[in-house]
């Protein structure tokens, strides 16, 4: 596939003569070894549910943090490396606040998604024009939010490209899981019924089996804006999701890029 | 007791005596800001005398500039601060609008202007400010402010060199200020017009700033209208 790329793969700003960034592409690529989380948007809110890979019992699982709050309007789930994750919502969250500083209203959710894309893109060989990241964040997030066009959901890339949608997957799973998403949506779901549909799309592309511990679950509504289900709140969740076989998901047959390489879990 | 020792005398190590020197960045051009707001409406009137002193630049400037549909700025004070600020504010409204593909509502704009006011806090612009428009709710508001950005939503303000001399008549003919037995309304459109016209032609009659001609806006939800009324000349 890649014939050319021991040339045109160092460079991260340097294209190859198909007129593709690899560094780029390969940043996607570190994505899909992130562990899977779905957003769903509903006209009653967003939902955001992701699985938390536990890979050692002695681990504790509440120290990992894939949906965090922006703001109060916005919060946003992430896949990919963690680490990177931080600056991005870091950015995130000053641009809101500074937003707010100046004009004293909440940022919308584009314009959030805007603003981070404006860092998600400052990468570069030299550091000489103040652009110290050397390589594209490798991280997807999915941005949940209400403005004053109501609730929606982005999704961004480490190219930094962003697309609203209604229901989107990122990670491991994504293929399988927008599959089942493209299924599953339609317009007027309720936003309880896109709560169980994303956990059990979840268990379905899950290795681990689906449980309180290990997965996290927020919701962004107009009335409570960001909430973030406490363990109880999930397994109340967890009691509608049905049981593996009786899905109808599961009729979505499980394809090759499903399974995962084991080995690529632990460091992500 | 101490006795004083006369500080001896050396010609080659003496300066001469400090200088002081004075800098004056600002100049006074004068003019009034009037603005008064309603349920659904808000007027904003400023007197069109750009003056310095006892010398008249023109007797047709207006100190009003339209910076949305919605949202007008009034400035009186320092007339090169005010050109500064108002382009300043213009790019600004134009620079959020291609950036959040909406226009700044007035209590973002009013927002704004307070902290690109406080930015210049220690050397400000010379501007007495007075933002009025209409609110998320299609209110009338009017948003006055000091040259260092604090800024107060009112119903009703006068600003400027005729501010201090039109405030206590616009509490008594708007606020109905330590009145019994009064309804608590607004007051229609007319009315808030009327007394506009009236207070500009008081204020021509004891301030030398104020004077020549008014030019009013009047903004309701279907735009901004321009009127305009004449005041005395001397």
């Amino acid at each position: 596939m890649f014939l050319t790329r021991s040339e045109y793969d160092r460079g991260v700003n340097t294209f190859s003569p198909e007129g593709r960034l690899f560094q780029v592409e390969y940043a996607i690529e570190a994505i899909k070894l992130g562990s899977t989380a779905i957003g769903i948007c509903t006209s009653e809110g967003v939902v955001l549910a992701v699985e938390k890979r536990i890979t050692s019992n002695l681990m504790e699982p509440t120290t990992i943090e894939k949906i965090v709050e922006v703001d109060k309007h916005i919060g946003c789930v992430v896949s990919g490396l963690m680490a990177d994750s931080r600056t991005m919502v870091d950015r995130a969250r000053v641009e809101c606040q500074n937003h707010w500083f100046v004009y004293n209203e909440r940022m919308s959710v584009e314009s959030c998604a805007q603003a981070v894309s404006n860092l998600a893109i400052q990468f570069g060989d030299s550091d000489d024009d103040g652009a110290a990241m050397s390589r594209p964040f490798g991280v997807a997030i999915l941005f949940a939010g209400i403005d004053e066009k109501g609730p929606q959901l982005y999704h961004m890339d480490p190219s930094g490209t962003f697309v609203e949608f209604e229901a989107k997957a990122i990670g491991s799973g994504s293929e399988g899981a927008q599959q089942s998403l493209q299924e599953m949506y339609h317009r007027s779901m309720t936003l309880s019924e896109a709560i169980t549909a994303a956990l059990t799309i979840l268990k379905q592309v899950m290795e681990e089996k689906l449980s309180s511990t290990n997965v996290e679950v927020m919701t962004m509504t107009p009335k409570d804006l960001f909430h973030m289900f406490s363990k109880e709140q999930v397994e109340e969740a967890l009691k509608l999701v049905a049981p593996l076989e009786q899905s109808r998901g599961d009729a979505v047959n499980r394809s090759e890029s499903d399974h995962r390489v084991i080995q690529t879990k632990s460091s992500h | 007791m101490a006795s004083v020792v006369p500080r001896p005398h050396y010609p080659d190590y003496s300066t001469a005596a400090p200088v002081n020197h004075h800098f004056s960045p600002y100049a006074d051009n004068g003019g009034s800001i009037v603005a008064i707001a309603g349920d659904d409406y808000v007027v904003i009137g400023g007197d069109t005398r750009l003056s310095t002193g006892f010398q008249i630049y023109t007797r047709q400037q207006s100190k009003l500039f339209s910076l949305s549909k919605t949202t007008v700025l009034g400035c009186a004070g320092c007339w090169c601060d005010t050109l500064t600020l108002t382009r300043l504010l213009s790019a600004r409204m134009q620079m959020y609008e291609q950036e959040h593909n909406k226009v700044m509502s007035t209590p973002a704009a009013a927002q704004m202007l307070s902290t690109v006011l406080y930015y210049k806090r220690f050397f400000p612009y010379y501007i007495s400010n007075m933002l009025v428009g209409l609110d998320n709710d299609g209110k009338g508001c009017v948003y006055s402010y000091d040259p260092i950005g604090h800024c107060e939503r009112s119903n009703y303000r006068a600003g400027g060199s005729a501010g201090a001399l039109l405030q206590p008549l616009l509490d008594n003919q708007v606020g109905m200020k330590n009145m019994q037995n009064i309804k608590d309304e607004s007051i229609p459109l007319e009315r808030a017009l009327a007394i506009i016209k009236d207070v500009f032609v008081s204020a021509a009659e004891r301030d030398i700033y104020t004077g020549d001609g008014i030019h009013i806006n009047i903004i309701t939800k279907d735009g901004i209208k321009s009127d305009s009324f004449p005041l005395r000349k001397d």
